[in-house]
């Protein structure tokens, strides 16, 4: 959802203007004051920022379609087998209240009596079974890839029994987030590929009301299996419009929710309501700056430790991401998150400092030797002349690396920033060709994904660093096959203690979750105080939410 | 008729011209429209998923194989009209969302467009009438300035003070959020006063180009002898203005509007963009920026055949209106 970085100067440009007629506003809060218990009563209307589907909105709900109005597993109509907070990684029950893994390769989920679909039918197991096979039968709409590793998918009672062909625990985070649609809709349609589903039965909060193209509003369903947690009647979601004028509207107080990227947040949207603005933009991805393996010097362990030492992470935050962002774990988590996962003797947990001196130390120490310039010397005793490709039009990401270019020119190194457009990048990294590089990988709560970019056997495009380690390759096989969190939390501690140790790349930040959040009309919003989900997981949030009863005045 | 025919012709070879190179242009563009789609799902701070952009290839059916059979493919399917389903708006047929955005772009462009241009000929033909004078010396300079302020930030200072600041006029959108768009004449009001902003920033610019152009071609006019001669016989000067200088000095800008007309398929993107105004140029933006070919494709050929018939039918007014073109060549 963080689609507003291209027109940046001109944001710039209009929010110094709403700064210069908002420099009055005080700005003691500073966005993460406690929040208000609520109230019982049922809240009238939230806007919840713009809606999917483009310029040029189109009706289409099909819940397996990237170009639906409501995104994929947004959870507003249609719901999956079970939600997790992916902030903690915590599993909550949803429509199955529990689930089994018989051994690696057999997962049972037991289905909660008494939910029905929103045209009164009744949920049951058949219905998982055949959204199962559906997507079996139609690859497209396979959106999570569950039928790369699934078998056979049968029902008995309320129970569901999923076999799958190689050991697959690791699936189980894209198995769970599934959405499942009825039977007695969806055999009927002929190609749901291009099925646009006009008229959703779902078993989820809310029901479709009305669409223009400008606005799409949803009703509360009032026979939800758990109507008695959802207090907001309707939830209204405008046609996105270009950052300029979201920015305008958010500050305005147009959305009770949104996730969009605005410049210096505290006085542009805090200050204007100190009472009711908030925000919160908790860790997702970690930007990592990756180095070419198949080359030297980055081949050398010893040289990528240096490197985790040299760049001032610090630095970066503040001038490149407006201090919205902190400090990556070298452990390849996300901290403080998923920190329960990191071994529990890793110091700072798995964050490093920037210490340029012991840095040069290490490179000293490894056999690296300074010319009479200053200049850094490869063992091959040339000067080591660094190629730094970055995204053009990515502008917090080119001024982190003019960061890394400047904290490396210091230590005695020579770096060339290219920004050739986001293609070429992709393109080079996966041909190794480039020396280094930023790359995005984690902040999920499938442990498997998150060291996806270590696997050998992994696309180039994944594994960008093209990393080979049988060691690493062996501990994701281990992952597929722990069927108890216990045994997981122990093979991704030593996953965590692997990037640790060897460095594959150096994870410098956090890539942040948008989230805008105004207590106006409701409270219960997760935030740092009360960090129960993050913003994106949109079905426990909905099931916080309750109306504010001492709502302070705006100014 | 030699003269018409050959304009014709010339249209046709222009035309082959013309759907070729729009089968070319966007092939030679690095990138995969799947990725795109899961990249701004996923956002900038996100991994891609591999199996997400999998699933999204086969559901959007990128075409593969020999570019030469794409190509015979594409005209077969030109000829027969069929111009493909949108990447963006999947499973829309993109002549469905032309449809939608022509009638807006239309339109706007289409009264901005003609206001702008009588607007303009009448002050430009003013201006060279009363040359030196003052008002002369503020359109010449004054306007040549304003000309110069890049349009985005016209419409950015509109839309703050208009918008944001007094809050007198919407900040975006063809019509109400609340709208059930049902033929009245409050849905009428509604549509007007979206309207308004944007329609008002293509009119701060829109005209500079005809009023320069008029005032610089009647000063050339004003000094031509049929000119001296209407004055001589003492004819009103409204007259001498209007019927024997401005009627000589606007042909060129007869022409300028007719490809001006036809460029109104492609829209006026910026003013789309900033006003989020539903029409074409938006639509166009979007399909560039998410690498739809077919529906910027379309686009494309339309905005061309537009552009080429409204060429085509300029040399036939400007023919029709001016025996020296005609008879040039005999």
């Amino acid at each position: 959802m963080d689609r507003q970085r291209r027109l940046f100067s001109l944001t710039s440009l209009l929010l110094l203007l709403l700064v210069i007629v908002s420099a009055c506003g005080n700005s003691q809060n500073q966005g993460n004051a406690k929040q208000p218990a609520g109230g019982n009563g049922m809240i009238e209307t939230l806007n919840g920022g713009a809606f999917g589907g483009g310029s040029n909105p189109q009706v289409n709900y099909n819940p397996f379609s990237a170009t639906a109005l409501i995104p994929i597993n947004a959870g507003y109509v249609y719901e999956p087998l079970m939600v997790e907070d992916t902030y903690s990684c915590h599993v909550n029950p949803w429509l199955a209240t529990d689930y089994k893994w018989q051994d690696a390769k057999t997962l049972v989920f037991t289905l909660r009596d008494g939910v029905k679909w929103n045209d009164g039918q009744a949920f049951s197991a058949d219905d998982v079974v055949f959204t199962m096979n559906l997507i079996h039968k139609f690859p497209a709409l396979d959106t999570n890839g569950l039928w790369t590793s699934l078998n056979t998918v049968t029902a008995q009672g309320n129970q569901v029994t999923l076999k799958f062909k190689t050991p697959s625990v690791a699936m189980f985070e894209k198995v769970i987030k599934q959405d499942i649609v009825s039977k007695h809709v969806w055999e009927k349609v002929s190609d749901p590929v291009k099925y646009t589903d006009e008229k959703p039965i779902g078993t989820g909060p809310f029901q479709v009301e009305s669409f223009n193209q400008e606005q799409l509003v949803l009703k509360r369903n009032p026979s939800y299996w758990q109507a008695d947690k959802i207090k907001v009647a309707h939830l209204v979601f405008s046609k996105e419009e270009v950052n300029q004028v979201e920015d305008l509207k958010l500050v305005r107080g147009g959305y009770d929710w949104n996730a969009i990227f605005m410049p210096d947040i505290q006085k542009a949207y805090v200050a204007r309501d100190p009472n009711n603005n908030h925000y919160w933009f908790p860790a997702g991805g970690e930007i990592s700056l990756g180095m070419n393996l198949t080359k030297a010097p980055y081949n050398d362990p010893e040289f990528r430790h240096a490197m985790a030492y040299a760049i001032n992470r610090d630095q970066i935050s503040q001038k490149a991401e407006f201090g919205y962002v902190k400090s990556a774990s070298q452990s390849g988590l996300s901290v403080p998150g998923q920190e329960s996962f990191l071994p529990s003797n890793m110091p700072n947990k798995g964050i490093f400092t920037y210490d340029q001196k012991q840095a040069l130390d290490i490179l000293t120490k490894a056999g690296y030797k300074k010319d009479s310039s200053g200049k850094i010397l490869g063992k091959d005793g040339k000067p080591i002349n660094i190629t730094f490709l970055v995204q053009n039009g990515w502008t917090d990401w080119i001024q982190a690396a003019q960061i890394v270019q400047s904290n490396l020119s210091a230590m005695g190194f020579t770096v060339n920033v290219q920004t050739p457009s986001p293609d070429i990048v992709e393109s080079q990294r996966a041909a190794a060709n480039y020396d280094m590089i930023f790359s995005v990988h984690g902040g999920s709560c499938s442990m498997y994904e998150n060291y996806e970019y270590l696997d050998s056997r992994s696309l180039p495009t994944v594994n960008y660093i093209h990393y080979k380690n049988p060691a690493a390759d062996k501990l994701r096989d281990q992952l597929q096959q722990a069927v108890t969190p216990d045994e997981q939390k122990k093979v991704v501690a030593q996953l965590a203690q692997l990037s640790y140790e060897q460095f594959p790349d150096v994870p410098l930040w956090y890539g942040a979750n948008w989230f805008e959040f105004s207590t106006r009309k409701a409270v219960g919003w997760p935030d740092s105080n009360n960090p129960y989900c993050k913003p994106a997981d949109t079905l426990l949030m909905l099931t916080h939410l309750r109306q504010n009863t001492n709502s302070q005045p705006g100014k | 008729m030699r003269y018409f025919i050959r304009r014709f012709l010339f249209f046709l070879l222009t035309l082959w011209t013309a759907v070729t190179l729009n089968f070319i242009i966007p092939r030679l563009e690095p990138g995969d429209p799947a990725e795109d789609i899961v990249r701004r799902l996923a956002g900038q701070n996100k991994p891609i998923d591999p199996a997400q952009l999998h699933a999204i290839r086969l559901m959007l059916g990128i075409p593969g194989g020999n570019i030469f059979q794409q190509y015979i493919d594409y005209l077969n399917l030109l000829f027969h009209g069929q111009f493909g389903v949108s990447y963006t708006y999947f499973p829309y047929p993109v002549t469905t969302l032309i449809g939608q955005s022509i009638m807006w772009t239309v339109g706007l462009v289409l009264t901005t467009n003609i206001i702008g241009f009588i607007a303009g000929n009448l002050l430009g033909a003013f201006a060279a009438w009363k040359r030196n004078s003052i008002f002369d010396s503020f359109v010449s300079v004054g306007l040549s300035f304003v000309g110069t302020l890049p349009y985005m930030w016209i419409a950015l200072v509109l839309l703050f003070i208009f918008a944001f600041q007094l809050q007198l006029l919407p900040m975006g959108g063809g019509f109400s959020e609340t709208s059930t768009r049902q033929m009245s004449w409050g849905y009428t009001l509604d549509i007007m006063q979206h309207a308004l902003l944007p329609a008002l920033s293509i009119l701060i610019t829109g005209p500079i180009g005809w009023i320069m152009g008029m005032r610089n071609n009647m000063v050339q006019t004003l000094r031509e002898d049929y000119t001296r001669l209407a004055i001589a016989k003492g004819l009103k000067p409204w007259k001498v203005a209007l019927l024997y200088s401005a009627r000589n000095a606007i042909l060129p800008n007869v022409t300028g509007f007719a490809m001006s007309l036809g460029g109104i398929m492609g829209g006026v993107v910026l003013v789309e963009s900033i006003f989020n105004y539903p029409g074409m140029g938006r639509l166009f933006f979007e399909a560039v920026g998410n690498r739809d070919y077919p529906l910027m494709q379309t686009i494309l050929l339309f905005t061309i055949v537009g552009m080429l018939l409204a060429n085509l039918l300029a040399d036939f007014v400007v023919g029709l209106l001016d025996p020296r073109v005609r008879k040039g060549k005999n």
